[in-house]
């Protein structure tokens, strides 16, 4: 059985847990996934439209808040009880902070940031996960109970099987003396700081786009198509767009379900935080362009001409 | 605010690379054979693990090796393969021409393909393994004086953000006080550079000459190329009067270590070393073994190639020079990581012997310059002490040279053939190209960059796992950055943009339909060109904040 962890706040669930389900249910056998927090009752219903065994709620007013000690005791608890052979967690912040003390905690292997649940005849788990900044995959079998945490975007939220599980609630008791972290009200380090990784839609644009007047171009189709707005490095180095809208190695990793380069010429560094992307729209001068290698569309020609004829038409 | 803190020891070696791990090897082993008080010692490195900043070839000549470690083979040294022979070929655009006899200062029989950084992450490994401590992540940034001698080293401050403003996370750099400090910091090492300006360790030496190297590692179809293999090139795609040429290691498991040296001495102010890099992987000889295969790994690092008449005074009342810092590397053979563990070797005699005898004087250390002079380090660099000079005359006369002076011990007319600072041989545009002046932003000579045997600067960038936190101040410094939009776009066209392997340098548009410099400091790859190179000497290459660079992995 594979227990996956759900990752919600204020009342929102991560879509990535949904993705982090689809890779449960990649691996096969039967999947349960935990709820954690303090009234999680729409959280659990959302969860419950997957194709599972069944929901398990840890509910309780010490969970109300994230903490490491609090998601680790009361998961302790619950593996004791259930007795997954694997646990599953979406490769969040949050999933970073606590996973490796609940992996000590209950003295098993932790594998992390993987991209694929290996086929084929692994006998307790076998794991697929990048090394080297992606360069190389490595294949990673694990024998007995273990957990592992899924990069974001390395399974698709839409391919979860859908179905109807049973909700039911754990008798677990947190004992709210032992959290020793007390938390804040959470801020974002920068004003406006957006989570790129939950958009579904971005509107990306590179050097091509020449000057910042023209970002209102850009601007205007993502309006148009409901999308987020974010830049390769250039961009934010000349700070016309703000650093947390940057996508590449040293920016954000996302994985949207449409992506649209607008003047990216494809430089590795950022085809590595945008591949994932499900379908991804170029639009480039530069036939040669490297964008055009993993671009599911392409359109070779000035994106002066293209976007404005793109935002007609969707204003249609 | 955090106090800065001190740490006192007797011996401070910096530079975790050959020289420095040498060092505090040999430092450990006369502690064992000495007995007594054990002396306190530390190695500073500025790379997150050792061996992360290190590039080489690399054919090592395991002479040194087998004094420092005499059962290196149980210890289990990463020696790649043995080198099962030499091909050296003159290249023409299309042709190639095999030289019929190797001449000896190019054979490497009995001498091991290696991987610097496995070799180096082994020696520190067995550094760690008799209790020294190795600071990794830990650059130093300042020299510490007590008047005229040198007390050590101070660390770069962490947590500051790319204003200078310190971030919640700032912590001040450590002052690390010792009687001896060995300076192993590498070519062009920035605190080398400040010692030798400092105390004029190099009045009355020839410049320094250095070249750059790119290196990169390529995965072959299995059977492409027989492990052992040596291949050198001379010719295409340099002209007679730029220096260098290409290398192609065979290693075990269809790994290619391929390789272009070019001398930081050219004249053409177009002159672009990466793009040469690439002409070489398009020529037929090479194209045939690459095609393909894969590109792992990227890299690039600066040579010292001016030899022993550029070697500085080695020492100063408290502190000694070893390893590349030194300069201590044979252009003729191609090789100093020997020559580097030697002098590392030969300094860690000097400083146990000096802190025993508690004299860290100049006077006492001066016993370093006797030891690496009746050593074979001279023995070796003495006969080639002027073969990168007389490449100066173009690469004609100076393999001609090489030759010769196998007869002459080394000798010339004129002895020691005069040498200069690379960067005062570029040209002005106007003086290389008259009336035909090209646009600093093209490229005089393109390649056609087809992602499959030729890459982008960007693309090598990213295959040298370089990381640095952004938010951190520049560590290129440039000081007077109006120089470049305005007197050097046109006087050389700005070389930075080309002679940076990793497009740190750029001129972008500001808006006001003119260019300004923009750096990417953190693509930098550490390979300190930029400090050598530049027409105007305005750069100085300072260490990022501790950990920051690339990492070699297997290079």
């Amino acid at each position: 059985m594979i227990l996956v962890v759900a990752e919600h706040r204020d009342g929102k669930l991560n879509r990535a847990t949904l993705e982090t389900i689809a890779a449960a249910q990649h691996a096969g056998g039967p999947v349960k996934i935990a709820v954690l927090g303090a009234g999680v009752d729409a959280v659990a219903a959302e969860v419950a439209r997957a194709d599972a065994a069944e929901v398990i709620t840890v509910d309780d007013a010490a969970l109300k808040d994230y903490t490491a000690d609090g998601f680790v005791m009361a998961l302790e608890q619950l593996i004791a009880a259930e007795k997954p052979e694997r646990v599953f967690l979406p490769h969040t912040y949050q999933a970073r902070d606590f996973a490796p003390a609940l992996a000590a905690r209950i003295n098993r292997p932790l594998v992390t940031d993987c991209v694929a649940v290996k086929d084929g005849a692994v006998k307790d788990g076998g794991y697929v996960r990048p090394m080297f900044q992606g360069k190389l995959q490595a294949d990673i079998a694990i024998d007995g109970p273990h957990m592992a945490t899924f990069q974001i975007g390395a399974y698709r939220a839409d391919a979860m099987k859908a179905g109807t599980a049973p909700i039911r609630k754990a008798a677990i008791a947190i004992d709210a003396s032992k959290i020793r972290q007390k938390p804040e009200a959470p801020f974002k380090e920068a004003k406006q700081a957006v989570d790129l990784s939950q958009a579904e839609r971005i509107v990306s644009v590179g050097r091509g786009i020449k000057a910042q007047e023209h970002l209102q171009l850009a601007q205007q189709l993502a309006q148009a198509m409901g999308a987020e707005i974010a830049a390769s490095r250039p961009i934010c180095d000349a700070g016309w767009l703000p650093m947390d809208r940057q996508i590449g190695s040293s920016g954000q990793t996302v994985a949207p379900k449409l992506y649209v380069a607008l003047g990216i010429s494809g430089a590795i560094q950022h085809l590595v935080g945008m591949k994932g992307a499900r379908t991804i729209v170029a639009i480039n001068k530069d036939p040669e362009a490297p964008i055009f290698e993993i671009a599911d569309y392409g359109i070779a020609g000035d994106l002066f001409e293209v976007v404005p004829a793109m935002i007609a038409e969707l204003n249609k | 605010m955090a106090e800065r803190e001190t740490l006192e020891v007797d011996v401070l070696i910096v530079g975790g690379g050959p020289a420095g791990m040498s060092a505090a090897l040999r430092l450990a082993q006369l502690q064992k054979e000495k007995g007594g008080e054990p002396l306190a010692i530390a190695v500073l490195e500025k790379a997150r693990e050792a061996g992360a900043h290190m590039l080489s070839g690399a054919v090592l000549d395991p002479s040194t090796l087998k004094e420092l470690i005499p059962d290196f083979k149980e210890k289990g040294a990463p020696l790649a393969t043995e080198v099962h022979g030499d091909d050296i070929y003159y290249l023409t655009r299309t042709s190639k021409f095999r030289l019929p006899i190797t001449p000896p200062f190019f054979q490497n029989h009995g001498n091991y393909l290696i991987s610097l950084n496995k070799f180096v992450k082994w020696l520190g490994g067995l550094v760690e393994a008799e209790g020294i401590d190795v600071f990794t992540g830990f650059p130093a940034t300042e020299v510490l004086f007590d008047g005229d001698t040198v007390a050590g080293v101070r660390t770069g401050d962490r947590g500051i953000d790319k204003h200078g403003q310190r971030k919640s996370t700032f912590e001040p750099g450590v002052d690390i006080r010792a009687k001896v400090t060995i300076f192993c910091d590498g070519v062009r090492g920035n605190l080398t550079k400040s010692l030798v300006r400092q105390l004029g360790l190099d009045d009355g030496k020839s410049p320094q000459a250095y070249a750059i190297g790119i290196k990169e590692l390529w995965e072959l179809p299995a059977g492409r190329v027989k492990a052992g293999r040596v291949v050198h090139t001379m010719g295409y795609p340099l002209r007679n009067e730029e220096f260098g040429g290409g290398f192609a290691y065979s290693l075990p498991d269809n790994i290619l270590s391929l390789g272009f040296v070019t001398g930081l001495d050219y004249r053409d102010p177009m002159f672009d070393p990466h793009v040469s890099f690439q002409h070489f992987k398009r020529h037929p000889l090479i194209a045939s073994m690459l095609e393909g295969g894969t590109l792992v790994r990227y890299g690039a690092k600066a040579l010292p190639e001016g030899g022993w008449y550029t070697v500085p005074k080695l020492y100063a009342s408290g502190a000694m020079i070893a390893g590349d810092a030194a300069g201590f590397m044979n252009s003729a053979r191609l090789k100093g990581i020997h020559l580097a563990m030697r002098s590392g070797m030969l300094a860690a005699e000097t400083s146990f012997e000096a802190v025993r005898a508690g004299d860290t004087s100049s006077t006492k250390l001066k016993a370093y310059e006797d030891r690496v002079s009746n050593s074979a380090i001279r023995k070796e660099l003495y006969p080639v002490r002027n073969v990168h000079q007389a490449f100066g005359y173009g690469s004609f006369v100076g393999a001609m040279f090489t030759g010769l002076s196998m007869f002459t011990g080394g000798g010339w007319v004129k002895d020691p053939l005069p040498g200069h600072g690379g960067w005062t041989r570029i040209k002005k545009l106007t003086e290389y190209y008259a009336d035909a002046r090209p646009d600093p932003d093209s490229t005089v000579n393109p390649v056609k960059i087809d992602r499959q045997l030729t890459f982008d600067r960007l693309t090598g960038v990213h295959y040298s796992g370089t990381r640095h936190p952004e938010d951190q101040p520049s560590h290129l410094i440039v000081h007077d950055a109006s120089v470049c939009a305005t007197r050097c776009r046109e006087e050389y066209g700005n070389p930075c943009i080309r002679f940076c392997p990793a497009n740190v340098y750029e001129m972008v548009d500001d808006g006001a339909g003119k260019k300004k410099l923009q750096i990417n400091a953190s693509n930098c790859v550490h390979c300190k060109t930029c400090d050598i190179m530049d027409p105007y000497q305005i750069i100085d290459w300072v260490p990022p904040e501790g950990g920051g660079g690339p990492h070699y992995e297997g290079m």
